[in-house]
This record gives C-alpha cells, structure tokens and sequence, in this order.
C-alpha cells in the first residue's frame, strides 16, 4: 500500500505536470516521469512484461519522437484560450466525470483473490505468459495490429516526405551550375 | 495487497487529467500529450482488472494484458502518423494552434 501511496503521488503530480506546464518540452518530459512511474505501478499488478515494454516503447521510442517533433518544430508559447469559460468549464467536467467513476467503482466493491491464485492464473506476466495468449487466443488482434502499424510506418513517411523531390531537383541545378552549388545545398538543408 | 478499486481509481484520475488537458491546451503537441495520458489510463485499468479477472480462472486470466499490449502498439501507431500530420500541416501554415485550423471541415 505505501509504495502504490508513493507511485500514485508521483504519477499525478506527473499528470497535473503534463497539462499545466507551459514549456511543450517541459510538459514531455513530466510525462516521461509519469510513464516511468506507472512501469512500476505495472509491477505491482503482475505485469512485468507490460512493464518492461512500457519503459522500451513509451519511454524510449514514443517521447524522443515527441521530444524530437517539438523541438524540430520549435513551438513556443500558446496564447490564451478564446473562450473565456472553456477552461473552468473543462476542470468542472474532469471533476464530475472522475468522481462519478470513483463512486461507481467503489460502490460495486469486489474481493480481490488470493496472491497464490493470482499468480498461478497470471504466471507473473512474464513474456511468456503474454505471448502465450498473444499467440493463441489473440492471434487475429496480433496480425491486425502488425498491418495497422506498417500503414501507421507507410503513412507517416508519405505525409513527411513531400518535400524530397523539390530537394533532388535543386541539387541537380546546383549539378549544373557548379559555382552556385554550395549556397543551394545550404539553403536545401535549412529547409 | 492493493485493491483494484484504487488501481482504478487512479486511472480515474489521470483519464480526466488527460481529458482536462485536450479540452484546455490549443498546441496540438500538448494535445497529443494528454492523449497519451488517456490511453496510459485506459491501459492501467484494462491491467488492474486483467487481475481481478484471474479469480475467475487460469484460462483467460491474461485477455487483459494481451489487450494492453495492443493498445500499446496502437498508440506507437498513432502518435507516429498523428507527428507526421502535425508536421505536414506546420509546413504549410506556421501555427500548431488548433483554433487556428478551424477551416479544417466537413
């Protein structure tokens, strides 16, 4: 209970960091802590993998993504919302929305079993036990999830690479034009 | 051991963090941030109850984890296509602000 006290704390001081800092980098990084924090809470529910991959994909390839979008984009401060009210009026629904599903979850209170037929049951979550039901039960959820990422692959090439053709043909004037050729390469790159 | 009801509790409260920030922020970037928190909400619920579920039985105790890890995967897959957006529109007109995209209709 102290550490789940401890990594909850964490967590939503994270949270709160994430849509309340101005800084886009400063808001990425607040989230990185409160991915690190929730990899732990994963430990605690018997999902080491999930855990694991947690800290590979989020952590590691999902926020220097992220990281490197913001600071390639260069984003500085936003200003004030237009509509006055939006702002209170959000808080007051995340509010009312949160604390309808911390009532109903409490009212509905469920036992929890035994530690020896949770872990017999989850076999500690390991990468084993994930695959296993990957592999069986899941397999279908697994090939369409593998098609959706190679589409997220294609698609995120197709809308970034636009400008490469527009590159070629400069460096192949700059290839014609020997004397202009290192202020086009320049200008290409500041692109 | 902690009950799940605080598990997902927890998840409670970061999902309408999450939700507090797509409806304040107006840089499509800290959009995309409180999305992930939302999905990082739903995953720590969807693990929480993958526990309690395993009272039932041994059989389909780990459905909850296995559906995480496509959530996971999901989420790769829509931040990498939601970045190339962002930066395709940035080229364009030099603004990540979604007020100002408000042309962008059906």
């Amino acid at each position: 209970m102290v550490a789940f006290i401890i990594l909850a704390v964490l967590l939503v001081t994270a949270g709160v960091g994430v849509i309340t800092l101005r800084q886009p980098v400063h808001a990425a990084l607040s989230l990185v802590a409160g991915i690190l924090a929730l990899a732990a809470i994963y430990v605690t529910l018997e999902a080491h993998f999930l855990a694991a991959i947690q800290v590979i994909v989020y952590a590691g390839a999902v926020m220097v993504l992220f990281l490197f979008v913001i600071m390639l984009l260069n984003v500085g401060r936003t200003r004030a919302a237009s509509l006055k009210w939006l702002k209170p009026a959000a808080w007051v629904t995340g509010a009312l929305s949160l604390a309808a599903v911390v009532t109903v979850v409490f009212v509905v209170q469920q036992p929890l079993p035994e530690f020896a037929v949770i872990d017999a049951a989850l076999r500690g979550g390991n990468a084993d036990a994930v695959g296993d039901a990957l592999f069986t039960d899941h397999l279908l959820s697994f090939h369409l999830v593998g098609v959706l990422l190679l589409v997220g692959i294609v698609g995120a090439v197709a809308l970034v690479q636009q400008t490469v053709p527009a590159r070629r043909t400069r460096q192949g004037v700059a290839q014609q034009e020997p004397q202009d050729a290192p202020e086009l390469v320049a200008a290409g790159e500041g692109n | 051991m902690v009950q799940t009801e605080y598990y997902v509790a927890l998840s409670a409260i970061l999902f309408a963090l999450g939700g507090i920030g797509v409806l304040t922020r107006r840089s499509a970037i800290m959009l995309f941030l409180s999305i992930e928190l939302m999905l990082n909400a739903a995953n720590l619920a969807i693990i929480a109850y993958a526990r309690q579920w395993s009272a039932v039985g041994a059989q389909h105790a780990l459905d909850g984890q296995a559906a995480a890890f496509i959530v996971l995967a999901i989420a790769a897959a829509e931040v990498a296509v939601g970045l190339g957006i962002l930066v395709a529109i940035f080229r364009n007109r030099v603004s990540t602000d979604v007020d100002e995209l408000s042309e962008v209709r059906l």
